[in-house]
């Protein structure tokens, strides 16, 4: 499937704001069953210095530093994406107890080495009650990859998908405790419980398909950029992707923008400017089927 | 005459048994002074005779003037919670004898460190290069990937070869068989060097002569050659060298600001710098200036709110980035606390076999990581002869705050670390206690054995590592080896290294090879630090003008004046100053002014000397006996002494700063506040509503009674007076005096040369100075005079925008999803 995909992010200050520097987590990543046929960031006003890099698990971030004094930031990112991702058979996938073992001892200690992926990050803290939630639906003899779905599902059953009663600091603890949240929330509560029970999670920040397919109910989070979870299912499966807020397997109908230990080291944007008082931001998504 | 002789030799005999009474350390345990025998080791006779031989008087006399020293350097250090106003400054804590160290053992120790030092430095570079360690299974990767000091934004910075520690320290302990055992390595933002510093000028002008007897090693061309290296990594651009501070709130900004100051190092704080392209600049009052190298002493996690913590207020945001461009060298690279993992500890063998193909010849304190099975089991059997302690560094987040000066070893307690060992045993390690050794320390006429351990620095050249020959120990204040902490009530000695020759006495002024002689005018002080200068000079002034107003309110009270009209305005007054006389007094309020300078000044120890900090403390001190006096004491006389106090802080800065940029915006500060005050008054005083006394109070208040009587006569008049205090240019105390001594200042300042457009400041300066020269002491009314004060207002607003401008703070700019 191609996309062509559109992101608009724009904030409003209610003062000038200058010497503002920001990192963008924006550009769709190049892997996995992802091929970037094209990309292109813009930004308003123009940018007194911008650069590009990857970092450490291998995102697309861009830099830029405007210092004259502005009101207002627009950020745009155009692109279009082809995805491939056949449906896996997740019963053939190691069971849950291999997966913790085999976790434990890999040696690959680059971005996307599991071992990066088991321990406390700095808004994923593992606790006994998620580890818990975790262990009553992840059995030991299961298939993992099963293990994860039934793990997804049981969140959507058990969360209200509550658009507006969190937000990106309400802690995951809390957001567990309410059984509500969005999509960042539930990936966060699912992180925590895999890692708590020995299993290497990841954050993943992306876009899901804005029109379902005819007959398919539309999804849940395709208004804004979405979030959902890679769990790691082995050295040889490697990486997969769960979305606990639509129950599924992050297939055809997902695409990935930036993979990290949580929501801290992919949000599509962060800042750091002189300014005065707080500020108005929105941002929309698109993403279509381009037909072929 | 032979008798005496005996006499004197008996007495001492008699002193050294007193000294030495009851001197028992603990069975099993080596002590630093007392061979197995019984008998005084060699290297400490001379010590233990010198002492013996003074009275008690004399000791005491000895060990002051050490105290005194660090008291009027203004040694300190912070400690957190205990207290109920939950932080609080103490004195530095030095107790004496040093502990004295052979050089034959020294230079055994010397070696073993060297070589622990070259191997850190190889094992962060593989952490944070091919890592190597991990993909050949020597290091569990959990040691990587849950470690809170492994900065992914920097994962691949040792890939050019360049060290990633330069400086480093080394805690060690001395086991029951004699031996030096390693208790962890300092590799983030080692502290204490400064303090080892203070404790040696201390000790030197405590024993001299025993310095020199025993021809103590010098510390000082350890720092020489240190900040020749430091000089050195700008490949010859000849930039100044920072040191990165984390600003006056922590708990050894008072080392920060004397080693910068001690190094000729400009002290900075995250705010200071910002980052262009990929080059690292200072903002400076004169615009920004490059800076190539930085010694680090803020821990990593803080050092760029963009890539690390986010809600770090005392960063430098793109400050990663710059490293990763090879911008900007820090000493040590963020990250390098990576190496402070006591896990690594236990695999300390197969590290050094891997890495140097021989073992360490210091050896470590046993340590077993419990995020293995086998060990956590061996932990959980033999807890109660362990101790446990953090497998891995704690973070920001973590419950509990780091202690730059605390060893960190705890005794297992329920409830603590031992619960850990079921659920977070990864985070857990058990570590064999050492017996220490201990050191004697003089108390009430004694010697009394404490367990000792001690900190020593190295530093890394371009020829490779080198060792500072002496160092900081640390004595409990308890016979409990478990607590030698400095937080929990320790101790500080010196350490002394013996040695064969005398040393010729090494200077940081000096640098060697520096034939020719050119006279290099300081570089521009940071826009922050010139912003606390110009605000510690309006501080100063306003304290004074407040004290000045109270003695003139409360000489009144004491001459039996009644309560009247003036005395309201003078109340408005000193309210207006922030002096209320109704809440807790007077003297209360003037203790508030003078926290106010002090704390300003205490941000900016490293731009004057340590006399001129002392004496605003001085004066806070004054205040604080006199509000603590059951009955409180003559006001008048209190103001009167304060004013002197404060006069003498204003004549230590301009007999011995040196006048330049710096010193411009510390006075520019102290002319716009006089100008301001002194029309502010001059209004409430002068004004057709103002009750009689006004005029003789405003001329007392502007010192300037003795200079009108001379050129007027004995009456007073409003019009004679107003000219003297607003107008006349030739009164110091005038209005129109600091106006025109500011503008004067201002064509000094970076950027404002004569003859060029005049900025905003220059030219609102200019029209005050034509207002009051061309005044007429008739029109001068009160609407006049607080139109002065407002212009004065607005020439500090503009001067604040020119020259002060701030970083840039973190802002919550994230994105709700979906």
């Amino acid at each position: 499937m191609i996309y062509d995909l559109a992101l608009n992010i724009s904030y409003h200050y209610p003062q000038d704001v200058k010497d503002a520097r920001h990192i963008l987590r924006v550009r769709p990543r190049a892997e996995r069953g992802q091929r970037l046929m094209s990309a292109r960031v813009t930004i308003n006003p123009d940018p007194t210095e911008t650069g590009r890099e990857h970092d450490f698990f291998g995102n697309a971030i861009d830099h830029v530093l405007i210092l004259p004094s502005h009101d207002a930031l627009k950020v745009t990112m155009r692109a279009r994406v082809e995805v491939t991702r056949p449906r896996p058979d997740l019963g053939l996938t190691p069971t849950v107890a291999e997966v913790r073992a085999a976790a434990k001892a890999d040696r690959e200690s680059g971005g996307g080495g599991p071992m990066h992926f088991l321990g406390d990050s700095r808004v994923v803290r593992i606790s006994e009650p998620l580890s818990s939630y975790a262990a009553e639906t992840a059995l030991d003899d299961m298939p993992a990859g099963e293990a994860m779905l039934a793990l997804s599902r049981r969140i959507k059953a058990d969360f209200d998908y509550a658009p507006g009663k969190t937000t990106v600091d309400t802690p995951l603890e809390d957001a567990f405790a309410r059984r509500e949240g969005v999509c960042q929330d539930f990936a966060h509560i699912m992180i925590a419980a895999l890692r708590g029970i020995g299993l290497p999670a990841a954050y993943v920040s992306g876009f899901l398909r804005t029109i379902p397919p005819p007959g398919k109910p539309r999804l849940a989070g395709a208004d804004a950029m979405h979030a959902w979870v890679d769990v790691w299912l082995g050295p040889d499966m490697g990486w997969m992707g769960f979305d606990p807020t639509n129950a599924m397997l992050a297939l055809d109908d997902h695409v990935v923008v930036a993979v990290g230990r949580d929501y801290g080291d992919v949000a599509p944007i962060d800042g750091v400017m002189i300014t005065a008082g707080p500020q108005k931001t929105k941002h929309t998504v698109d993403m279509t089927p381009v037909l072929v | 005459m032979p008798s005496s002789t005996i006499d004197v030799a008996r007495a001492t005999r008699t002193r050294r048994a007193g000294l030495l009474d009851g001197y028992a350390p603990p069975k099993g345990v080596f002590d630093e002074m007392i061979g197995a025998d019984g008998k005084v080791r060699p290297h400490y006779s001379q010590l233990v005779a010198s002492l013996a031989a003074m009275s008690d008087a004399e000791r005491g006399r000895r060990f002051s003037s050490a105290a005194q020293y660090l008291r009027e350097a203004g040694v300190y250090y912070r400690v957190y919670g205990g207290s109920e106003r939950g932080e609080q400054t103490r004195s530095w804590p030095l107790a004496h004898p040093p502990l004295i160290i052979e050089r034959s053992e020294w230079a055994a120790l010397a070696a073993g460190l060297i070589q622990r030092a070259g191997f850190l430095e190889k094992l962060v570079a593989d952490l944070y290069g091919e890592r190597r360690l991990i993909r050949d299974g020597v290091l569990p990767p959990a040691i990587l990937g849950r470690n809170p000091e492994f900065l992914r934004p920097l994962a691949g910075q040792a890939s050019d070869g360049r060290p990633l520690i330069r400086f480093i320290a080394v805690d060690l302990g001395r086991g029951p068989d004699g031996r030096w055992w390693v208790l962890g390595d300092r590799t983030q933002a080692p502290s204490g060097a400064g303090f080892a510093l203070e404790n040696r000028v201390a000790t030197s002008r405590a024993f001299p002569e025993l310095i020199r007897d025993l021809k103590v090693q010098r510390l000082a061309g350890f720092f020489k050659q240190f900040r020749e290296t430091l000089l050195s990594l700008d490949d010859g651009k000849g930039l100044r060298v920072g040191l990165l501070t984390p600003g006056p709130a922590n708990e050894t900004y008072f080392e920060h600001a004397y080693l910068a100051r001690y190094l000729g190092l400009l002290l900075l704080e995250g705010g200071d710098l910002a980052v262009h392209g990929s080059s690292v600049v200072v903002r400076t009052v004169d615009g920004a200036k490059p800076i190539r190298v930085l010694w680090r002493r803020l821990d990593a996690d803080f050092a760029d709110p963009l890539e690390l913590h986010p809600r770090s207020r005392i960063g430098t945001p793109g400050l990663v980035r710059a490293i990763r461009e090879g911008g900007v060298d820090m000493v040590n690279a963020l990250g390098s606390g990576i190496l402070e993992t006591r896990a690594l500890l236990a695999f300390q063998p197969a590290l050094a076999k891997a890495l140097l193909g021989e073992d360490l010849t210091l050896p470590t304190v046993a340590t077993w990581w419990c995020g293995q099975e086998a060990e956590r089991a061996y932990v959980s059997a033999n807890r109660h002869r362990l101790s446990l302690a953090r497998a891995f560094p704690q973070t920001v987040a973590g419950e509990e705050r780091r202690r730059p000066l605390d060893l960190g070893i705890r005794r297992a307690e329920p409830g603590g670390l031992l619960d850990d060992l079921d659920r977070d045993a990864w985070d857990v390690v058990g570590q064999e206690i050492v017996g220490l050794s201990t050191a004697p320390v003089y108390v009430d006429g004694k010697f009394e054995p404490r367990p000792v351990t001690m900190r020593v620095y190295l530093a890394r050249h371009a020829d490779g590592w080198s060792v500072m020959p002496g160092g900081f120990a640390r004595v409990s204040s308890s016979t409990d080896p478990l607590a030698v902490a400095m937080q929990s009530g320790g101790h500080s000695v010196d350490v002394w290294v013996t040695s064969d020759r005398q040393e010729r006495q090494v200077s940081l002024l000096t640098r060697s090879g520096d034939a020719s002689f050119s006279r290099r005018l300081p570089s521009a002080p940071p826009a922050r630090a010139a912003d606390n200068l110009y605000w510690l000079g309006r501080y100063v002034e306003r304290a004074e003008a407040a004290t000045r107003l109270v003695r003139l309110h409360a000489a009144r009270l004491a001459e039996g004046e009644r309560k009247g009209a003036l005395e309201g305005h003078v109340v408005d007054l000193l309210d207006d100053l922030g002096v209320d006389a109704k809440k807790g007094g007077l003297a209360a309020g003037l203790l508030g002014r003078a926290r106010t300078a002090f704390n300003t000044a205490s941000r900016i120890r490293d731009r004057f000397s340590p006399d001129g900090w002392r004496s605003l403390g001085e004066v806070v001190d004054l205040i604080e006996r006199h509000l603590a006096e059951p009955e409180p004491g003559d006001l008048v006389a209190l103001a009167s002494e304060v004013l002197t106090r404060l006069s003498g802080f204003t004549g230590l800065v301009h007999e011995n700063m040196y006048q330049f940029t710096g010193w411009r915006f510390l006075q520019a500060g102290r002319l716009i506040e006089r100008g301001q005050v002194t029309a502010g008054v001059a209004a409430a005083l002068s004004g057709k509503e103002t009750p009689e006394g006004g005029l003789e109070a405003l001329l007392e208040f502007c010192d300037s009674r003795v200079t009108y009587r001379r050129r007027y006569s004995v009456d007073l008049s409003r019009e004679t007076v107003i000219d003297l205090i607003a107008l006349d240019p030739l009164n110091p105390r005038s209005i129109a005096f600091q106006v025109n001594s500011f503008r004067e200042l201002l064509d000094e300042l970076p950027g404002m040369r004569r003859g060029e457009t005049l900025a905003d400041v220059s030219r609102r300066a200019a029209r005050l100075a034509v207002r009051l020269a061309t005044g007429d002491a008739r029109e001068a009314n009160e609407t006049f005079l607080n139109r002065i004060a407002a212009d004065l207002g607005a020439v500090s607003d503009l001067l604040s925008q020119r020259y002060f401008t701030s970083g840039p703070t973190p802002g919550a700019d994230r994105l709700n999803v979906e």
